[in-house]
């Protein structure tokens, strides 16, 4: 999963846009999570008047997931995520995308106010929806500090709810998740057909060339779903595949990272392969990993060496002037895979209401140019320059 | 041009002033009228212009029934087809000369450049010219009297009525005006009525008539100089 | 005629009489000009101030749809997920708003509090954008930060802090410090204000659990007052508490200062009403002296409609001239006093903003047509006289007494007069004295019409008795003149008389309260020393610990502790207050300045809380003595009697006093904001503030001796009627205007006359004296007759416009010092103006004068 890339930035957004403060909520691009992160670091340096901040702990090798607690939230880390993307297909067969994702955050808030509005961890949700025929992404996101039994991400087992957005394992593992965004509204299950995919060393996933940049992270790939789309009016049954992301950590990205490519992928042959990219400011390599599990579960994890991201393709968008490689050659050790995107337009721009800019979208994908799955790919950091 | 018919009048306070008075003005006629005070000289005058109305009879100025009009018609009768010369000259204090001369010729309508032309030339006509510019504070009683003479002729009224001209002036320029005014309206072919104590002022005049109670006679010319016999009207 | 010709016409005639009477018209514009000035820079002032609290009142709950909040100035948060999650609820944004005490510092930063908004940033900004606080660019978690406060520019500037610097607060006896963390999205300029994170705001603040109000914004479609019905339905089983529409509050703002504004604003119409009044006497001797040129004009042609629309020409031009002269001359008043004093004309309403001022046309429309309308009203009446008159008799001398005399006739006068007492029978309209006002007119103009009749009657009987006396010839002359031509004195006497009469009513009125407040301090303030634990603000508060020690400080005699706070009871009025406080039942106007609406203790019903209310609860809400009430001041709210009613000059909006330990009782609120202490014989008030200080938390307690509560009070209530003396000082130059325009006018009418009186003996001399004495009389009548109006006006605005606008009663007092000082003075000034503006005409040559025939 796109670790840092969303990682939650909760609070930023305003930013000054044409001279007038612009405030919007969550996700800013992943650039000023990063910022953010250097930043949260310097914050010591000059104490606050009275405030203790909490201490988070660091993610470390060699500690064991344990389910279903892990599927739970990890208050004690600094964030925290699940991230759903996938394919769907509607009764006349066309296809669609989505996401939907829930991040969680804590603050560096005195946990010793009592207080209930207390914002000591934010919720924040995030879903869109790629549409061919509208040629461009449907989105909407939602923040919230934990409270009132209004937003909320509890230990345990999944079950984050944000207002009327929210997901959460069942018992049975089948995860139910409802979304009511401005212009849509999905309700989807989830129905995992998998064991989940540890990612890295038993789910602990390194980011970076420092040990301590890591995060714990499992998948789960190749859940089935149905549920239904309501949009322009419409309501549509749809069924699908999707890939479920899991992953909470403490720590931060290395501070010459500039950008970064994901992608997840359900292979047709029940496969699931997961590989990124940490691009230095230079545009090279910071860091990268693959890891790919095949149907019978044997899994193979690729070191930074051995994945390499090649664009082939390139997208102008017309909005935000980015460049992004819409088509890409990802060599993991001796395969080539390869991605071309639903459409192109899949670049999720608010800098509006937020300021967020990434391309996160559906795309089918090829093993040594056969055709081999769907997945989802993500871009970011590709929009400059930023004003910071 | 002027008719009296049968024209009783009493006062506010209930005492007559005319009974009956019938008189009959031709055209281009110079007449002075004489009486004692009180007789009813100014109120004839007030009748005539249309600034009081008989208890009964009728006044017709130049075919036009004056005692008939309302206010605004007699307002235009007396804008249109009759002079003033007053005793108290009344001349406007802040306006100039040839303002004050060219006022009636405004009044009826005329463009104010004609107007101040032509102010200019009747002020010349009364021995002022070139003064259109002064007002009439720098002028002596004479002086104005000759202003009030050229407005009341400046638009070629059909008649005169002057109450006592010369009463504020010493008896040199009363005859200077006299003569001045009756000049001027001889050559503007007006008809005048010239209502005078002063037998010298009467004098000037066509002929003269004595109001009385009873009404209106003519004097016989016993003192004057030039006299010009005429009927003594009356019907 | 044809159009150009007749303006050329009447160009001639306007530009010939202004240009010889300069003066004249010069008067008649400027006070025009005043009057107009005066209401509009008023209007403006007001309007700018008004709209600009209530854009920064409205900006404080953005664009939410309705607010729910409780009579109590806080409420349990619990009713907060039950919103959010309630159906057509969109969005719920909790909002806790502290007025914070700021430790030390200069007088005027203590008198007022710092408004603190705890918003939840989540919510609020996409309810009120433009609230949230910007922090550091290398900051950004501030804004959620625990010890982080973001100000408007004003409030930096007023605090004297920037981005970065600590900001040291209290909270009841406690210091608090928090970082100031940046700015404000967009507030508006000269708001003060503080947004900081509504968790850290009940913590740091010690509120926890708490909530001042919460913002919904309903879903689409969802029908609004059926939602509050519902709402208020469900919600009160859970407490007091009152859900309001955004209108509510902006009709509170508005009422807030309504009744002030409008008095205000009612000041400057009289203002506005004595320069009418001036222009139609400048306007009626102009057609007088002019009744020859316009007789002769009538007789040369012009008829009457020409000449009444010459006369009204000649009025709207100078009533035009002087609207659009006031209009600019209001305009930059305001700007200026906006600039300078900022929006507040000294009521106190609007504090803490800073308003600019906007040309408001249609006001000025409105103005400009009051200020021409008055003029033509004044020029009507001469001018329908004067086109009305036959022309043949106006042409002989003599005769304008008589045309003055048609405006003489007392019936109008005396109608308007009873009218006028009628009207003050009527109760308010819109909790508006407008029928109060309405009187205050009509005995103005009742009273001046009335003058020549007075004038006439008084000034013959002095005349006969006089001359019986074989006076000297200067005083015999003029009063012969005031006598046998009052109409002409009469309208110099009006000017003199409708200033007159509005300084006697105003100062009456001002020194009655003055006098009233002064005693009600003395009454309210009986005890040695006052302890407060803060000037202002809710988050202030001492507990029962702090109380007992105070109370235990040796030299203290007695300690009597207070409770107030706020009760919203209706959400379209601002907030009563509510004050706990040792009153002995069976004596309570002991300890409160009491009417005489008192019910006596032993009729009180034994089981209900006794309550004493201040008179405008009494006007506002109905509670008149012996009334059975509920107050939501706990669970279920507890059922009261109302013992009796007392005076409050300090809240207009209503206060309720009750006995503190009923309160503690009822509530559980065991703290105090303040004390009043008595000192043992022999103890001076330094001494105990010494014991004081020594407590943990002397520093935060504040002192003050009755004395100096009184002092700051009264200067309170002067500033507050600055703008009084102002109009009042206004007034009084529109007078003596009219007293020097009438009597420049007729000097020159009387030209002839003091011709003849130099021909005939009379020195110059002598004729100014005659004019002195003739202005002095005339003034000193005006005087008189305005002290006996201006006391009856002063009544009405004792009586009832003070009662039904701000709800308090008052004892009269007359200032006598200050209004026989302000009558040698207008004399004086009178008399000199007289003289000044005969001289002119006095010194024309005497033979020219006599010739001249007008």
């Amino acid at each position: 999963m796109p670790f840092y890339t969303h990682r939650p930035m909760h609070i930023g957004f305003l930013r000054h846009a044409g001279g007038t403060a612009v405030m919007g909520i969550p996700l800013r691009s992943r650039l000023i999570a990063l910022l953010l992160g250097l930043l949260v670091a310097c914050f010591a340096a000059t104490p606050p008047v009275a405030a203790s901040p909490p201490t988070f702990p660091h993610v470390r090798q060699g500690v064991p997931l344990a389910f279903p607690r892990d599927y739970g939230a990890h208050p004690g880390f600094r964030t925290e995520w699940w991230y759903v993307t996938g394919w769907l297909e509607t009764r006349d067969k066309k296809p669609l995308g989505f996401q939907i994702t829930f991040f969680r955050s804590a603050t560096d808030h005195d946990p010793s106010n009592p207080s209930r509005f207390a914002p000591r961890q934010l919720i924040i949700a995030h879903a869109a929806l790629s549409d061919p025929a509208a040629g461009k992404l449907l989105h909407d996101q939602k923040s919230a500090r934990e409270g009132f039994g209004l937003a909320y991400a509890k230990q345990g087992d999944t079950d984050v709810k944000l207002d009327d957005w929210n997901i959460l394992r069942q018992e049975d593992g089948r995860y139910q998740t409802s979304i009511t965004a401005d212009n849509f509204v999905v309700r989807f299950s989830l129905t995992p057909t998998q064991p989940p995919m540890l990612q890295g060393d038993n789910g602990f996933s390194r980011k970076g060339p420092h040990a301590v940049q890591a995060s714990y992270y499992y998948s789960e790939p190749h859940l089935r779903v149905a549920g239904t789309v309501f949009h322009n009016g419409e309501e549509k049954a749809v069924t699908g595949t999707a890939w479920l992301d899991h992953e909470w950590s403490s720590e931060y990205l290395d501070p010459d990272a500039d950008g970064w490519d994901w992608v997840g992928a359900n292979l047709d042959d029940g496969s699931a392969l997961m590989a990124f990219q940490i691009r230095g400011k230079d545009g090279t390599k910071v860091w990268a990993y693959a890891g790919l599990r095949d149907a019978n579960g044997r899994f193979t994890k690729f070191a930074p060496e051995q994945v390499n991201f090649e664009p082939q393709r390139t997208w102008r968008s017309p909005r935000t002037d980015a460049t992004y490689p819409v088509g890409i050659r990802i060599h993991v050790g001796s395969t080539v895979w390869s991605l071309s995107p639903l459409y192109d337009d899949q670049e999720l721009d608010s800098r509006q209401t937020t300021g967020a800019v990434y391309w996160e979208g559906a795309v089918t994908i090829t093993r040594d140019g056969n055709p081999a799955g769907r997945g989802y790919f993500e871009m970011t950091g590709y929009v400059k320059p930023l004003r910071l | 041009m002027l008719e009296l018919r049968n024209i009783d009048k009493a006062y506010a306070s209930g005492r007559k002033v005319f009974a009956g008075l019938s008189y009959a003005l031709e055209d281009g006629a110079y007449v002075a009228i004489m009486g004692e005070s009180g007789v009813g000289k100014s109120t004839l005058l007030n009748l005539i212009a249309g600034l009081d109305a008989p208890d009964t009879g009728e006044i017709v100025v130049d075919g036009v029934a004056v005692s008939s009009l309302d206010d605004d018609a007699a307002t235009r009768l007396r804008r249109e087809k009759l002079g003033f010369v007053f005793q108290a000259f009344h001349v406007l204090p802040h306006l100039t000369l040839n303002q004050n001369v060219a006022l009636p010729l405004l009044l009826n309508g005329a463009q104010p450049g004609f107007a101040s032309e032509r102010a200019e030339q009747m002020l010349t006509a009364v021995g002022l010219r070139g003064r259109g510019a002064h007002f009439p504070r720098q002028l002596s009683g004479g002086e104005l009297q000759r202003v009030a003479i050229g407005r009341a002729l400046i638009h070629h009224p059909k008649l005169i009525l002057a109450d006592e001209p010369t009463g504020n002036l010493d008896p040199d320029t009363a005859r200077d005006i006299l003569m001045l005014m009756r000049d001027e309206i001889r050559s503007n072919g007006a008809s005048a009525i010239l209502v005078t104590h002063s037998r010298a002022a009467a004098a000037t005049a066509d002929y003269v008539l004595l109001l009385t109670k009873d009404g209106l006679h003519p004097l016989p010319a016993n003192s004057g100089d030039r006299p010009r016999a005429g009927d003594a009207g009356g019907s | 005629m044809p159009v150009g010709h007749k303006r050329t016409l009447s160009r001639w005639l306007l530009l010939g009489e202004w240009q010889a009477h300069k003066v004249q018209a010069a008067t008649a514009i400027i006070s025009i000009a005043l009057g107009v000035a005066l209401g509009y820079a008023i209007h403006l002032i007001n309007a700018a101030a008004f709209n600009e609290f209530s854009a920064a009142a409205r900006s404080l709950s953005g664009q939410s749809d309705l607010q729910v909040r409780s009579a109590q100035s806080t409420f349990d948060e619990s009713i907060y997920p039950l919103l959010a999650r309630h159906k057509g609820v969109e969005l719920a944004n909790p909002v806790l708003e502290i007025d914070a005490a700021l430790p030390g510092g200069d007088e005027e930063r203590k008198r007022a509090p710092l408004k603190i908004l705890g918003l939840d940033i989540f919510r609020a900004s996409v309810m009120a954008p433009d609230l949230i606080g910007i922090p550091a660019e290398d900051k950004l978690f501030d804004i959620l930060a625990d010890d982080a406060i973001f100000l408007s520019p004003a409030a930096m500037e007023w605090l004297e802090v920037k981005q970065g610097d600590l900001l040291q607060l209290r909270v009841g006896t406690q210091p608090i410090t928090l970082r100031v963390a940046g700015g404000l999205a967009r507030v508006r300029a000269g708001q003060r204000l503080a947004v900081m994170d509504v968790g850290a705001a009940q913590w740091r603040f010690q509120r926890l659990g708490q909530l001042s109000r919460i913002e919904l914004k309903l879903v689409r479609g969802v029908d609004r007052s059926a939602f509050k019905t519902e709402l208020g339905q469900e919600l009160a089983a859970r407490g007091h508490f009152l859900i309001s529409e955004t209108a509510d509050q902006e009709v509170r703002v508005a009422n807030m200062s309504r009744a002030y504004r409008v008095n205000l604003n009612m000041l400057a119409m009289v203002a506005l009403f004595t320069g009418a009044f001036l222009v139609f006497s400048t306007q009626a001797l102009s057609v007088v002296r002019r009744r020859h040129q316009f007789a002769l004009l009538r007789v040369l042609g012009f008829t009457r409609s020409q000449l009444l629309r010459q006369i009204l020409v000649e009025g709207s031009v100078l009533g035009a001239t002087g609207s659009i002269a006031g209009l600019m001359l209001g305009y930059l008043t305001a700007a200026v006093a906006l600039h300078y004093f900022g929006g507040d004309l000294g009521g106190g309403f609007f504090p803490g903003i800073k308003p600019s001022v906007n040309f408001d046309t249609s006001a000025a429309m409105v103005f400009f047509i009051l200020g021409l309308g008055v003029t033509l009203l004044g020029s009507a009446v001469p001018a329908w006289e004067a086109a009305n008159t036959r022309p043949a008799p106006a042409l002989k001398a003599g005769s304008e007494d008589v045309a003055l005399a048609k405006l003489a006739r007392p019936w109008p006068a005396l109608l308007c007069l009873a009218l006028g007492g009628v009207l003050t029978r009527l109760p308010p309209i819109f909790d508006l004295p407008l029928f109060g006002y309405l009187a205050v007119a009509l005995l103005l103009i009742g009273g001046i019409a009335l003058m020549p009749r007075v004038s006439a009657l008084i000034f013959s009987a002095i005349s006969v008795a006089a001359s019986r006396h074989g006076s000297a010839a200067t005083p015999v002359l003029a009063l012969a003149r005031l006598a046998n031509a009052p109409n002409q004195a009469s309208v110099a006497l009006g000017g003199v008389l409708a200033s007159f009469t509005l300084i006697v009513a105003m100062a009456i009125m001002v020194n009655s309260f003055r006098v009233s407040v002064d005693d009600w301090l003395k009454h309210v303030l009986p005890a040695d020393l006052y302890v407060r634990t803060a000037v202002s603000g809710d988050t202030r508060g001492l507990t029962p610990d702090e109380k007992n020690g105070i109370a235990a400080v040796p030299g203290i005699l007695r300690a009597d502790f207070f409770r107030s706070s706020q009760l919203m009871l209706d959400a379209g009025r601002p907030a009563v207050a509510l004050i706990a406080r040792p009153i002995d039942i069976t004596d309570p106007g002991n300890t409160l300045p009491l009417t005489s609406d008192v019910v006596p203790a032993a009729q009180l019903p034994m089981e209900a809380i006794p309550i004493w209310v201040s008179e405008a609860m009494v006007d506002l809400y109905g509670f008149t003595p012996g009334k059975r009430i509920t107050l939501p001041i706990a669970v279920p709210a507890p059922d009261f009697v109302v013992a009796g009613v007392w005076r409050d000059y300090g809240r207009q909006f209503g206060a309720i006093q009750m006995r503190l330990k009923d309160y503690q009782a009822l509530s559980g609120d065991l703290k105090v904001n303040d004390a009043a202490l008595w000192l043992e014989a022999g103890i001076t008030p330094e001494e105990v503030i010494a014991s004081l200080r020594l407590f943990p938390f002397g520093q935060a307690l504040e002192f003050a001796e009755p004395g100096q509560i009184r002092a700051l009070s009264l200067n309170i209530f002067d500033r507050s009627f600055a703008v009084t003396y102002l109009l009042e000082a206004v007034a009084i130059i529109i007078g003596l205007l009219g007293v020097a325009s009438s009597f420049s006018a007729q000097a020159l009418a009387r030209r002839k006359e003091f011709g003849a009186l130099r021909h005939i003996g009379v020195t110059q001399r002598q004729i100014l004296g005659m004019l002195a004495v003739e202005g002095a009389l005339l003034t000193s009548l005006g005087i008189m007759l305005g002290f006996g109006l201006g006391w009856c006006i002063s009544l009405i605005l004792v009586f009832i416009v003070n009662p039904q606008s701000f709800h308090w009663t008052m004892q009269l007092a007359l200032p006598w010092k200050a209004l026989i000082a302000v009558a040698i003075a207008l004399l004086l000034s009178a008399a000199l103006t007289a003289v000044a503006s005969g001289r002119h005409s006095v010194s024309g040559s005497a033979i020219r004068a006599v010739r001249e025939d007008w």
